[in-house]
């Protein structure tokens, strides 16, 4: 063991961000669980130690770019606290769209100037050099929740805080830092005034998230995109139909599992802290219909994206056309924030009229009550409805996923031109394991909510030292899953 | 658990679960079931100095020129520096240890030089790979290169039907769903001979193949076409003119001059007759032509399976100037191993039999790309590389004909996890095939590295 490791290990490494499923973040955990267990009983302490720790995480995970978040928490403080006394509109609109636009602002800067620099040197034939930056990690997740506070606050919603340490801690906090979920301040601050008092079930939910956040992170989504999605995104030429959409159906758990098992982690380390946050992800999968999937999937942004883009551009109370329109635009926004690309627009941009369609669609069953008049129409419409929705969502997903246009109309060309169905077996005989646990993780989506609760309530009753057992061997096997020979691609001599 | 406040179980749990990890780090613990042991587990390997990693060279540096130097033909060209077969990005020539008539790249440079001054119509090139040249991919950069400094226009060979048809941009080809495919990897039935692409494809009844030219340089009109087809007799409808196909050899061409206007030419057969068909060429009347054989999954050794008739009709109908070899991918399906006795025997026999068939042309290996696999989290060349290069320039080497090491030309050591990880990404993720930008760049350092011995022997 050497000093140097040890220091290089304290001090941000770009090669190595720190992420929850290192083994560096547990050592991270048990410092700042040791520091929170010393302060536990003032409230100033533990806002003090979380504080620090999250900002230490966020060093971690991108470098100086902590100070962005500092000042970030610092200029809509203050910000917040001017709106809130005064008393004139105009100035109080005023303060409000200058907090807008310095957060904007600034996530334009990092995420999409680039993005309008190719536009331009297409559009106009110029030759501007994009801009050398790295994408400051999670600026789309705390900038959307400094919006929404200052636009609370405004609303006249919530009260601000009066303390900056509060609202610094809020901002930072690091759990939900890097991937979400995206926290409401209303929510959030008020906890903070809460003593630090953990139930059995608080221990138990908390480990069963975390668990199962890392279970779908590091054993179904890490393992099946390595050994077989990416290779199908990488080159879909290379692969036949069956191939790329064994791809897609690989690549929509993928996604799932990466981001709400992220989110799940986020959630369960806040639940230890004594901080509840609301769940982020319902088994989207299950929905049947496109309106449904999007109260299930990134709960906390469709929300985000309701309360403060579909209300304010006047959702449904403009008549039915603008409601799509809205719907539309919504939809575009959201797109976009998730990378600046057109891809991630067209993606925006087919779920916003998939929601509009869906919205006519809603109104045409309604009058026809007969659809569902017997349990087994009513069974077979849903079994219907959560197949179509599925494919939608995965239709969408090769634009989310494609690096290019090209590459996703040559994914679906293979898929609608190339099918060769007769090699299916071939396939699943190829990869074994990752289909194993991709037909894992779709079981475990389909599951009831139920088992989830039994699981987790069997961990309240387990002693803590039964408890670290648990994870001792949890941790040895996602071990043995991460530490695997990668699974060179098969290319079938079709 | 008893009920009360639970603020320490967090932390006892992470302690509680950091101890256990460390006592089965350091106690290492062998947990097996049946043949599967679990891995070692070690949560202070980020504390830990990496142990050096010792690099096993497989072979000490083979002083191949100094060889050269000692047969050297003094007709031809000077002795060559010494130069490491493992490191010399260019290309070796051992043809001149065979005398004047050798295999190197004497015959295919005089004929390149002849086709400059006028003295010789065409040149040809076969270009024989696995999935690493499908699509045409590194060999329609090459042919580009060569056609812009020689002359020539034209794709050269199309099978008639491929798996990649969509994915190749130097000719759109379609055709109908009901050929019957025989190749080296299903059982053709007697009577039907294979062609040197590997394939051999039956007609059914209305049976077609279109093929379109693209919008790209050199490749946008038809010229010189010819319908490469095995023994037997049938019809075929070009683009609904009937044409008759005798065939008494293995191979035969039905040759015709397409009008230049020509925008597409459709093959349909009548399918009644068991004619086996192979493709269709490309070329203008003057300049150089490359074909591209590909074949997925192919380690070279499979080009033993082509009878010797077919062969030495091939120099007779379409001669050859050079014949590449470019394999490696599927021989390094394990990329720890370091033996290739089941290769080595089998392929230096395919190696020697070509020798024999095409005496007067020229013949290039192409030694293999770097494949980088995972090993301790990290992606690294593999083992079998640097082993198999050995083995492949020894079949240069003794069989007397040019070698090119392609992993010393991409970058040597680690250079294939540089190409996929880089800003731009050149190569796939599976460390092994070149995207289309990577495939350009190799074509261009293939382009050079021949360049070079042009220059050097107009010298």
């Amino acid at each position: 063991m050497s000093l140097d490791n040890l220091t290089s290990l304290l001090l941000y490494n770009d090669k190595s961000p720190i992420l929850f499923n290192s083994g560096f973040f547990l050592f991270f955990l048990a410092a700042f669980l040791l520091c929170y267990q010393l302060v536990r009983n003032s409230e100033r302490g533990r806002v003090a130690v979380f504080s620090f720790f999250s900002l230490y995480f966020f060093y971690l995970a991108c470098g100086s770019y902590v100070m962005l978040v500092i000042i970030a928490a610092i200029v809509d403080f203050y910000l917040s606290n001017r709106i809130h006394r005064e008393t004139k509109d105009s100035v109080r609109k005023g303060l409000l769209w200058f907090s807008v636009i310095i957060n904007i602002g600034l996530l334009f800067y990092f995420k999409y100037t680039n993005f309008f620099i190719n536009c331009i040197n297409d559009l106009a034939g110029g030759n501007i050099h994009p801009i050398q930056v790295l994408l400051p990690i999670g600026i789309s997740f705390y900038t959307f929740e400094n919006l929404s506070y200052t636009i609370d606050v405004y609303r006249r919603e919530i009260k601000p805080v009066d303390k900056f340490m509060d609202y610094l801690f809020f901002l930072s906090f690091f759990p939900k830092l890097m991937m979400g979920p995206i926290v409401r301040a209303a929510d959030f601050i008020p906890q903070i005034r809460r003593p630090y008092v953990l139930s059995k079930e608080d221990v138990g939910k908390g480990m069963f998230l975390i668990m199962n956040g890392l279970f779908k992170k590091v054993v179904i989504s890490d393992f099946i995109y390595q050994h077989f999605v990416q290779y199908i995104f990488d080159d879909p030429a290379r692969h036949t139909g069956i191939e790329c959409l064994l791809g897609v159906y690989g690549y929509a758990m993928v996604i799932y599992c990466d981001f709400s098992g992220y989110s799940d982690m986020a959630i369960g380390i806040a639940r230890w802290t004594g901080f509840v946050i609301p769940p982020n992800f319902d088994k989207p999968y299950q929905s049947s219909s496109i309106t449904e999937f999007w109260r299930r999937w990134h709960i906390s942004l469709s929300s985000w994206l309701r309360d403060y883009v579909y209300i304010p551009l006047g959702g449904n109370r403009k008549g039915k056309f603008r409601q799509y329109v809205n719907l539309m635009l919504t939809m575009l926004v959201g797109g976009f924030w998730h990378g600046a690309s057109w891809n991630f627009i067209f993606w925006g941009g087919v779920h916003g009229g998939a929601l509009a369609v869906d919205k006519l669609w809603a109104g045409w069953q309604k009058k026809r009550e007969w659809l569902r008049a017997t349990p087994l129409r009513a069974g077979l419409w849903k079994i219907g409805g959560v197949l179509f929705t599925f494919h939608l969502v995965c239709f969408c997903w090769i634009f989310f996923k494609s690096e290019t246009f090209a590459g996703a109309w040559e994914l679906l060309g293979q898929v609608t031109g190339n099918f060769q169905g007769h090699l299916l077996s071939e396939v699943l005989a190829g990869y074994p394991e990752v289909f194993m646990l991709m037909g894992l993780g779709y079981l475990l989506h389909f599951l009831p909510s139920k088992w989830d609760e039994k699981l987790s309530l069997g961990f309240s009753n387990l002693h803590w030292a039964g408890a670290a057992a648990v994870m001792v061997l949890f941790i040895w096997m996602l071990n043995e899953v991460k530490t695997q020979e990668p699974m060179m691609p098969i290319y079938l001599q079709f | 658990m008893s009920s009360g406040n639970k603020h320490p179980y967090p932390l006892l749990i992470t302690m509680g679960a950091i101890v256990g990890l460390a006592a089965v780090s350091f106690l290492k613990p062998v947990v097996s079931a049946g043949n599967y042991t679990l891995r070692p587990l070690d949560i202070f390997a980020d504390l830990r100095t990496p142990a050096p990693v010792t690099e096993t060279v497989t072979d000490t540096a083979l002083l191949a020129a100094a060889d050269t130097a000692r047969k050297a033909d003094s007709l031809h060209r000077a002795p060559l520096p010494p130069r490491d077969y493992l490191t010399y990005p260019g290309i070796l020539d051992y043809g001149y240890t065979t005398g004047p008539s050798g295999a190197g790249m004497h015959h295919f440079v005089e004929a390149l030089r002849q086709l400059r001054t006028g003295s010789r119509k065409k040149v040809r090139i076969a270009y024989f790979g696995d999935s690493m040249i499908e699509g045409d991919l590194i060999t329609q950069d090459l042919r580009d290169s060569l056609q812009a400094y020689f002359g020539g226009e034209g794709v050269g060979f199309v099978p008639a039907t491929s798996v990649v048809s969509g994915f190749r941009t130097t000719i759109t080809h379609s055709f109908s769903p009901n050929w019957t495919d025989y190749h080296f990897k299903n059982s053709p039935p007697a009577g039907v001979e294979l062609g040197i692409s590997g394939h051999a494809f039956m007609p059914a009844p209305e049976s077609w193949v279109r093929f379109q030219p693209v919008k790209r340089q050199r490749l946008d009109e038809f010229g010189e076409v010819s319908l490469l087809y095995g023994k037997g007799a049938g019809q075929v409808k070009i683009n609904d003119q009937p044409a008759e196909l005798h065939g008494n050899g293995n191979l035969n061409a039905y040759s015709f001059l397409a009008d230049s206007a020509t925008r597409s030419l459709t093959f349909k057969f009548a399918g009644e007759q068991k004619v086996p068909l192979y493709g269709v060429c490309f070329e203008s009347g003057n300049g150089i032509f490359l074909d591209n054989f590909s074949f997925r999954g192919i380690s070279g050794i499979e080009l033993g399976k082509l009878s010797s008739d077919m062969w030495k009709q091939v120099q007779s109908v379409r001669p050859y100037d050079l014949i590449v070899l470019h394999y490696g991918a599927n021989v390094l399906f394990m990329p720890e191993n370091t033996r290739f006795d089941w290769y080595e025997r089998p392929m230096e026999k395919v190696v020697d039999s070509l020798r024999r068939y095409f005496p007067q042309s020229s013949f290039l290996i192409v030694g293999t790309a770097d494949k980088s696999y995972r090993k301790n989290g990290k992606y690294v060349t593999a083992p079998g590389v640097k082993a198999l290069l050995k083995v492949q320039h020894q079949f240069a080497e003794e069989n007397g004909m040019a070698y090119w090491n392609l992993y010393s030309a991409m970058g040597g050591d680690g250079a294939m996890a540089r190409w996929v990880e880089g800003e731009q990404a050149l190569a796939n993720k599976d460390y092994t095939h070149f995207n289309f930008r990577g495939a350009s760049k190799v074509g261009a350092l293939l382009y050079k590295a021949i360049m070079d011995e042009f220059r050097q022997e107009a010298m």
